[in-house]
C-alpha cells in the first residue's frame, strides 16, 4: 500500500487542482455552496473513474513496460513536475506530466510504443482546439434554445443554476473517467493493481483532493479567471466536460485546464471579445512544451539516482 | 420538488409584485392629492391625501429593502441581483419625485396661478401616463406578459412631450408679472413634475438594456 502513496498523492493534488475547472465557476459565482459542489463533484469523479476510466489506463500502461520501481519513479516524477510547475505559477497539466514521466521511463527501457504516443500527442493538440470548437457549438445551441424559451429572470436563473449543477456533475464524471489513468495506470502497468482496483483507488484519491483542498484553489482560480457571465460560464463548463469526456472514450488522459482555456477562447470568438490575456496564453504554451519534457528529465534523474551504488573506497 | 427548492426565488417574485402594486397605489394617491390641490387648493383633504401618498412611499421603501435583503441571502445569480437592485433604486426615484412635488406644495404653501393650471394638469397627466407605462413595462419584464420594446418608444415619446410642456410652462411663468420669488418657486415645481417623466424614461431604458443583456 505504501508504494501506492505517490499515486494517491498525485490523485489528491489532481483533485484539488482540477475541481476548479469543473465546479469552480458555480462556486465562485456563489450559485452553489462549496460543500454541495464538492460532494457532488467527488461522487461523480468516483463514478466516472469506475465506469469510464479503463480506456485511459489501457493507453497509458501500453506506452511502455514498467517494473515495480519504475512505476513508483514515474509517479513521483510526475508529482514533482506538477509541484515544480505550480511553484513557477504555470498552468500545469497532470496528464502531460504523467505521460512525460512514462516517456522518461520508456527511454531508459528502450521500449516506447510510438503508436500510442502518437495518439496521445494528437489528443494533446486536440484538447484546446476541441474546447474552442465545442464551446462555439454549445454556445450557439444553448443560446437558440434559451432565446426561444421566453423565460423571465427568475425562471432563467433557476434553469441556469440547475444546468450548472448538471454540467458540473458531468464535468466531474468526465474528469474522473479521463484523469484516473494519470493516477494509477503506472501501477497497473507494473502489475501491482488490477484495472478495477486502480479506478477505485484513483477515483477515491481524486475525490479526496476535491473534498479536502479544492476550496482554496477554487477561490484563487475564481479571482484569476476572466469575468464570464453565468451563461458563458455554463458553456465553458459544458464544452470542457464534453471535450474531456470524448478523450476519456478515446482513452487518452488530457488536461482539463487546457480544455477550459480552449472553451473560454471559443466563447470569446463567438461574443467578439478578448476573454484571455496574451500572457495567460503564453504561459499555457510554455507549460504545454515544458511539462512533459521536465517530467521525462525528472524520471530519468530519479531512475539514475536509484541505480547509484556506494562503493567503499 | 422544484417549488420547494426555489422557495426564496418565489418569495422575491411575490415581493416584487407587491412593490409594483404599492407603486400603483402611491401614484393613485399622488394623482388624487394633485387633483384635490388643483380643484380646492390646500386644505384638510389635500393634507390627508399627501400623508397617504407619503405612507405608500414609505411602504415601498420597506418592501424594496426586504427584496434586497432577501436577494442578497443567496437568491438569484449575482448578475441578476445587481440588475434588480439598480432597477428598484431607479424606480424609487419616481416615488421620491411624487413626494417632493407634494411636499413642495404643502410646505411652501404654493399657489398655482390660473394661467398655468391647465398646463400643470396636462403635465401631470402625461407624466403619470409615463409612470403608469413604466410600471406595466417592469411588470412585463418580470412576468414576461408582453413585449417591452414598444413600451420603450411610447414612454420615450411621452417624455419628449413632457419636456416640451415643461419648457412652455416655465416660459409662461417667466413671461408673467408674478413676483420673481414666486416665479422661482413655480419653476422648481414645474421642473420637479417634469422629473417624473424623465425618471420614468430612465427606468424604461434600464429595463430595455437589462432585457437585451439577458438575450444570449
Amino acid at each position: 500500500m505504501t508504494s501506492l502513496l505517490g499515486g494517491i498523492f498525485l490523485g489528491w493534488s489532481l483533485g484539488a487542482n482540477d475541481a476548479a475547472n469543473v465546479i469552480g465557476s458555480a462556486v465562485s459565482s456563489r450559485m452553489l455552496k462549496f460543500w454541495t459542489a464538492a460532494i457532488i463533484a467527488a461522487v461523480f469523479v468516483l463514478a466516472g473513474a469506475l465506469l469510464g476510466g479503463q480506456a485511459g489506463i489501457e493507453t497509458l500502461k501500453g506506452l511502455t513496460h514498467f517494473t515495480y520501481n519504475q512505476a513508483i519513479i514515474s509517479s513521483i516524477a510526475a508529482a514533482c513536475t506538477v509541484t515544480f510547475m505550480t511553484l513557477l505559477g504555470l498552468p500545469v497539466s497532470t496528464s502531460q506530466a504523467v505521460v512525460g514521466a512514462i516517456l522518461g521511463v520508456g527511454i531508459l527501457n528502450r521500449q516506447l510504443n510510438f503508436e500510442g504516443l502518437g495518439k496521445v500527442l494528437v489528443c494533446w493538440i486536440g484538447t484546446p482546439v476541441g474546447g474552442i470548437v465545442l464551446a462555439i457549438i454549445v454556445y450557439k445551441l444553448l443560446a437558440t434554445i434559451a432565446n426561444s424559451m421566453n423565460l423571465n429572470i427568475f425562471q432563467s436563473d433557476i434553469l441556469l443554476r440547475l444546468c450548472l449543477i448538471g454540467a458540473g456533475s458531468y464535468g466531474a464524471y468526465a474528469l474522473g473517467a479521463n484523469n484516473v489513468a494519470n493516477v494509477t495506470a503506472v501501477f497497473v502497468g507494473a502489475g501491482m493493481l488490477s484495472i478495477s482496483a486502480a479506478t477505485l483507488i484513483g477515483g477515491l484519491s481524486i475525490g479526496l483532493g476535491i473534498l479536502t483542498f479544492s476550496k482554496k484553489v477554487m477561490e484563487t482560480v475564481g479571482q484569476k479567471l476572466v469575468k464570464l457571465d453565468p451563461f458563458s460560464a455554463l458553456v465553458v463548463v459544458l464544452a470542457q466536460a464534453i471535450t474531456v469526456h470524448i478523450y476519456a472514450l478515446v482513452g487518452v488522459p488530457v488536461s482539463t485546464s487546457q480544455a477550459v482555456i480552449g472553451a473560454v477562447l471559443g466563447v470569446g470568438i463567438i461574443r467578439g471579445v478578448n476573454t484571455i490575456q496574451r500572457r495567460t496564453l503564453v504561459n499555457v504554451l510554455l507549460a504545454w512544451f515544458f511539462t512533459p519534457f521536465l517530467a521525462s528529465v525528472f524520471a530519468l534523474a530519479l531512475d539514475f539516482a536509484t541505480h547509484l551504488r556506494y562503493i567503499p573506497g | 420538488m422544484l417549488k420547494f427548492l426555489f422557495k426564496k426565488e418565489r418569495q422575491v417574485q411575490e415581493l416584487i409584485s407587491r412593490y409594483l402594486d404599492n407603486l400603483r397605489s402611491t401614484q393613485e394617491h399622488f394623482e388624487k392629492a394633485m387633483d384635490c390641490y388643483f380643484d380646492f387648493g390646500l386644505g384638510e383633504n389635500c393634507d390627508f391625501l399627501i400623508t397617504q401618498t407619503h405612507k405608500f412611499e414609505s411602504r415601498a421603501d420597506d418592501i424594496r429593502n426586504e427584496i434586497i435583503e432577501m436577494m442578497y441571502s443567496k437568491v438569484l445569480i449575482p448578475e441578476s441581483r445587481g440588475d434588480i437592485f439598480r432597477l428598484l433604486e431607479s424606480i424609487d426615484l419616481i416615488l421620491t419625485h411624487f413626494e417632493t412635488v407634494l411636499f413642495m406644495i404643502q410646505n411652501q404653501r404654493l399657489e398655482v396661478p390660473d394661467f398655468i393650471t391647465l398646463d400643470l394638469r396636462d403635465l401631470m397627466r402625461v407624466s403619470l401616463e409615463c409612470s403608469d407605462l413604466v410600471i406595466r413595462q417592469v411588470e412585463a419584464y418580470f412576468k414576461k406578459t408582453e413585449d417591452i420594446k414598444p413600451l420603450v418608444s411610447t414612454i420615450d415619446s411621452l417624455e419628449s412631450r413632457c419636456d416640451h410642456m415643461e419648457r412652455e410652462t416655465v416660459r409662461k411663468v417667466f413671461d408673467s408679472d408674478l413676483d420673481p420669488f414666486e416665479k422661482m418657486q413655480l419653476k422648481d415645481l414645474v421642473n420637479h413634475m417634469g422629473e417624473i417623466s424623465d425618471q420614468a424614461d430612465r427606468v424604461s431604458r434600464s429595463v430595455h438594456i437589462i432585457n437585451i443583456k439577458r438575450r444570449m
